[in-house]
């Protein structure tokens, strides 16, 4: 069955039966569950801007656009071939993120933004793609169940760059997004578990003197404030106070589509971005979030199926380091919105406004649905 | 490379991840089946609390009416500036254009906004009230650029006759946080009350009820709907008894002077001018006092918020002798055509007293010497009476005590007498200082509005009048019949006619078919021992000047007292400024224009 394949382009020489019978037996309910996604994303975004001075639904319908071409060229895109390019890709986004340092543009405190025409784009986000690419190729070279203490320096060593780039911008909670995608493949492959005692002390530490060196004074405060919202319910705390009365105050069954008043009478900051949740948990109830969050159980154990039966190894690794991104942007995110973490910014995968990080999760989307495709032949 | 044990040990732990994930998924639905089912209704309650606004709608104030119904106290827009703090990010540039704008020190602002430091973040501040429609347009114009800035409207108290009057309508003040306390409920927080004259003494009824709009608005603070409406309750007018031509008069002929005027009319105790000089202006008070005004009007030598016409005590002088005349005539001490020789001095219990008039009077009755304002016959009155029977009588006219005019702060000034001098100086009284009492010397202390009353009771043939300044809000007190002999009477009153009519002391007030009945008086500031002219002396050793009057003497109408603090004699002072008022009351009585 896989005798057939060109692995510099990835492409088939099956016979027609045969790729039909791979292309059926795609885990096609992960795009489904992306797009179902998308869609209660784009009319939770329309009722979400309809107080501001622009409707952010033709531009997120555009970008729903752009990421399904992503998602597409992804899938098209045998991934080994781009594994055969992960050394330039990684090299290129770091470049991306220096360059975001000299020229970028300001947003929310946070210097990560490159302008291309008119449209706005996360270097970072890149990075987190190139990293998970260049981890996936190192860690499939090497075999056995468990991984050594040189093998995970190395491989923390290669997210260490752009998560440093990205803490210097500075943007902690982009930076620390790096941290779910190596986290999750190094377990996958099997951490050296003393060694995991160390790097978590080193971490505390760590954690320490970016408290000390690197945290801006909003991002003190927004951790001060989570551990006590009281603490100044006007300033940092309002936006946590907001959030949790939004989504307490939807109740069972929500106000109605636009009915939200945290919503529509702008308490809710962020509410077409980060808090886009917050609008359909107010607006749409209990029931509208945990549709949302069983499409996301469906998105992710559709994912760690195809990462189960992967027919390779560097396919396996690739497809848990981009569950494990969307996985822990969903928990986080759904987590702060109901007030249970600190605040920082961190999209929704499909439902938040945003292009960058919604081409990201299509193009994933697209990379895992293509390993699943050639699972019969990168074996 | 691809191991069996080794793949199996990878998809394990995938599955463990996956599961993991679930688990942690399962988790946050709980968590928001929590926030959203189990604690929906308490959010839901935040949720509209957050988007409703209680609204205070003030009542406006009642309006005061002079007694033809002419405006004297009204409300008028003011528009005040607040600041949002929670819309500016650079908090001295917006002060610094505010500054700009208004043209006042950024520092005085700063205090403002200090004084704010308490409110929540996003509660919009005051910076400024009163301003002009030049300054809310600047305001209006920059909405943009400073989105923090709003502008609100509200009503403010207008004093339309400003410093005119301003004893008698008093002013307003915003209400402290004890008086709060001392009534809870009754008032809230930001409420003006009235502090002084007419403004709080028919507080309750100018105040009205305030009245609530709620409303639903942003998170900017920004209406976007109305609610729910309560109406309030405007205040109810007030009509006084007050005559705004007459009190204009009398404000004007005070001016520069220090002293009071009391106009009543003898039939009914209604007040138709009550001037005090040097005066103020309420209008100062209706928006927040700046510290520096306060400081001028409390540190002023001439105290301009005392109201001198009911707060200030003097010695009547000699516009008490009507009353030790009928005190002597009721008590038979003396006859009404008995003449009593007055050398210019006289010796009583070893002291020598003198008479203004440095060659004596000659013998004179009891008309002549109320005419010639004779002190040697009225110490031998008082002599005659001694001090119990003269303070007995006293008393009777309504001096001692407050007269009950609504307005508060009325000082009964004091009728002395033996059982006094042992309370209060602890030795008993000297019968020599009778003779100074029955001059209206001595420790004899009246208001100005009380002499007013006491000439009512002589005008009106023997009923004491209760002074009021609101007409039909309180029934006035049913007057006191007094016990007079109408001959006794008729004879003090013809003496008081003669005074201004038969060229007496007051011939200064005299006029022409007005009939003008009166007594001046004049009242030493520094005791001397020989005839001086007080208008040699500097300002504060003066003389007072007192005139008492009434008119027409026949069927009296109108009672009009002036007191001019130091201002020498008072057929000099005074007499002319009463005269002044019973011709303008007689115009307007009979419908005469003056050709201005």
């Amino acid at each position: 069955m896989r005798k057939h394949t060109n692995p510099s382009t990835g492409s088939f020489s099956l016979p027609d039966g045969a790729r039909l019978r791979a292309l059926a037996g795609v885990r096609w309910g992960l795009l489904l569950a992306a797009l179902a996604l998308a869609a209660i994303g784009l009319a939770t975004v329309h009722s979400a801007s309809a107080e501001l001075a622009v409707d952010y639904l033709p531009r997120q319908a555009a970008w729903i656009g752009v990421g399904l071409v992503a998602c597409a060229a992804a899938f098209a895109v045998d991934h080994r071939l781009l594994l055969a390019f992960a050394l330039p890709l990684y090299l290129l986004s770091l470049l991306l993120l220096v360059l975001v340092l000299l020229v970028g543009h300001e947003a929310g405190g946070a210097q990560g933004w490159l302008r291309v025409g008119g449209f706005g784009f996360q270097p970072s986000e890149l990075a987190k793609l190139a990293t998970a690419l260049l981890l996936a190729r190192m860690l499939a070279r090497i075999g056995g169940g468990h991984l050594t203490g040189r093998d995970t320096a190395r491989a923390l060593g290669v997210v260490a760059v752009p998560m440093l780039l990205t803490v210097v911008e500075p943007d902690l909670g982009g930076a620390v997004m790096f941290l779910p995608v190596v986290a999750g493949m190094l377990f996958v492959c099997g951490l050296p578990w003393r060694l995991v005692t160390v790097a978590a002390l080193l971490a505390l530490l760590a954690g320490g003197v970016a408290w000390g060196q690197f945290m801006k004074p909003y991002q003190k405060e927004r951790v001060l404030t989570f551990l006590d919202v009281e603490r100044d319910p006007s300033g940092a705390g309002y936006q946590a106070r907001q959030s949790k009365i939004a989504v307490g105050s939807g109740e069972l069954l929500g106000k109605g589509y636009m009915q939200g008043s945290q919503s529509q009478l702008r308490f809710l900051p962020a509410r077409h971005t980060d808090f886009i949740l917050a609008v359909l948990a107010e607006e749409r109830g209990f029931l509208g979030v945990a549709t949302v969050l069983l499409l996301y159980g469906a998105y992710l154990a559709g994912g760690a199926v195809v990462a189960m039966r992967a027919g390779d190894r560097s396919g396996l690794l690739l497809v848990t380091g981009l569950l494990s991104m969307i996985g822990f942007h969903v928990l986080y995110n759904s987590a702060m919105v109901v007030g249970l973490v600190p605040i920082t910014g961190i999209p929704l995968p499909f439902l938040s406004y945003g292009g960058s990080f919604l081409t990201v999760c299509f193009f994933a989307t697209g990379l895992i649905l293509g390993i699943d495709y050639r699972r019969w032949v990168n074996r | 490379m691809w191991v069996r044990e080794e793949r199996a040990a990878l998809v394990g732990r995938v599955r463990l991840l996956s599961r993991l994930t679930i688990g942690l998924l399962v988790a946050l639905a709980a968590a928001f089946w929590v926030v959203q089912v189990v604690r929906g209704s308490t959010y839901r309650e935040l949720a509209d609390n957050n988007r409703l606004r209680r609204l205070t709608v003030r009542a406006p104030r009642g309006t005061i009416y002079d007694r033809a119904g002419r405006v004297l106290v009204e409300n008028a827009p003011s528009y005040n500036l607040t600041l949002d703090r929670s819309e500016t990010s650079d908090l001295a540039a917006s002060l610094a254009f505010a500054a700009g704008a208004l043209d006042r020190p950024v520092g005085e602002l700063e205090s403002a906004l200090a004084r704010a430091a308490r409110l929540p973040h996003f509660a919009p501040v005051l910076l400024a009230e009163g301003l002009a429609l030049d300054q809310v347009a600047h305001f209006e114009v920059a909405r943009l650029e400073h989105p923090e800035f709003a502008v609100e409207v509200t009503h403010r108290r207008l004093y339309r006759l400003g410093a005119e009057g301003a004893h008698l309508f008093g002013y307003l003040g915003e209400i402290t946080e004890e008086e709060l306390g001392r009534e809870p409920g009754r008032y809230v927080a930001g409420d003006w009350i009235g502090r002084r004259g007419i403004e709080r003494a028919f507080d309750a009824q100018l105040r009205g009820q305030d009245g609530e709009r709620v409303v639903v608005v942003d998170s900017r603070g920004q209406l976007v709907d109305e609610y729910r409406r309560e109406l309030g309750r405007p205040g109810e007018p007030l009509t006084l008894t007050i005559d705004l031509e007459l009190q204009r008069l009398a404000e004007e002929l005070m001016a520069g002077q220090t002293g009071s005027v009391v106009a009543l009319d003898p039939r009914n105790g209604e007040i138709r001018a009550l001037v005090s000089h040097p005066s103020f202006d309420p209008n100062l008070f209706a928006r927040r006092l700046r510290r520096d005004e306060w400081r001028e009007l409390v540190e002023d030598t001439r105290h301009p918020l005392q109201n001198r016409a009911i707060q200030s005590v003097y010695s009547p002088g000699s516009v008490f002798k009507p009353i030790v005349a009928l005190a002597a005539l009721a008590e038979g001490v003396v006859r009404e055509d008995e003449r009593i020789h007055c050398a210019g001095t006289a010796t009583y219990y070893g002291q020598r007293r003198r008479c203004w008039h440095r060659g004596g009077h000659g013998w004179v009755d009891l008309r002549t010497a109320l005419k010639q304002s004779c002190d040697i016959y009225f110490y031998e009155l008082g002599d005659r009476l001694g001090a119990a029977r003269l303070a007995r009588h006293a008393r009777l006219f309504g001096l001692g005590r407050p007269t009950g005019l609504e307005i508060d702060g009325e000082k009964g000034g004091l009728v002395p007498d033996d059982e006094w001098s042992r309370r209060v100086r602890g030795h008993p009284w000297y019968p020599g200082e009778t003779i100074s009492v029955a001059i209206g010397q001595s420790a004899l202390l009246t208001t100005p509005l009380q002499v007013a009353v006491a000439y009512a009771a002589l005008a009106n043939g023997g009923e004491l009048v209760v002074p009021h300044l609101v007409r039909g809000e309180r029934p006035p007190a049913p007057a006191k019949r007094l016990p007079i002999a109408p001959r006794h009477l008729a004879a003090v009153r013809d003496g008081l006619w003669q005074v201004v009519n038969a060229q007496g002391t007051g011939a200064a007030a005299f006029a022409a078919g007005l009939d003008i009945a009166g007594k001046t008086g004049t009242v030493q500031v520094v005791a001397q021992e020989t005839w001086i002219d007080s208008a040699t002396l500097p300002w504060e050793q003066r003389d007072h000047a007192w005139f008492a009057s009434y008119a027409p003497a026949g069927d009296p109408r109108l009672v009009v007292v002036v007191f001019v603090e130091h201002g020498g004699k008072g057929s000099r002072a005074a007499a002319p400024v009463a005269k002044a008022l019973h011709e303008k009351a007689h115009e307007s009585e009979h419908g005469i224009v003056q050709p201005s």
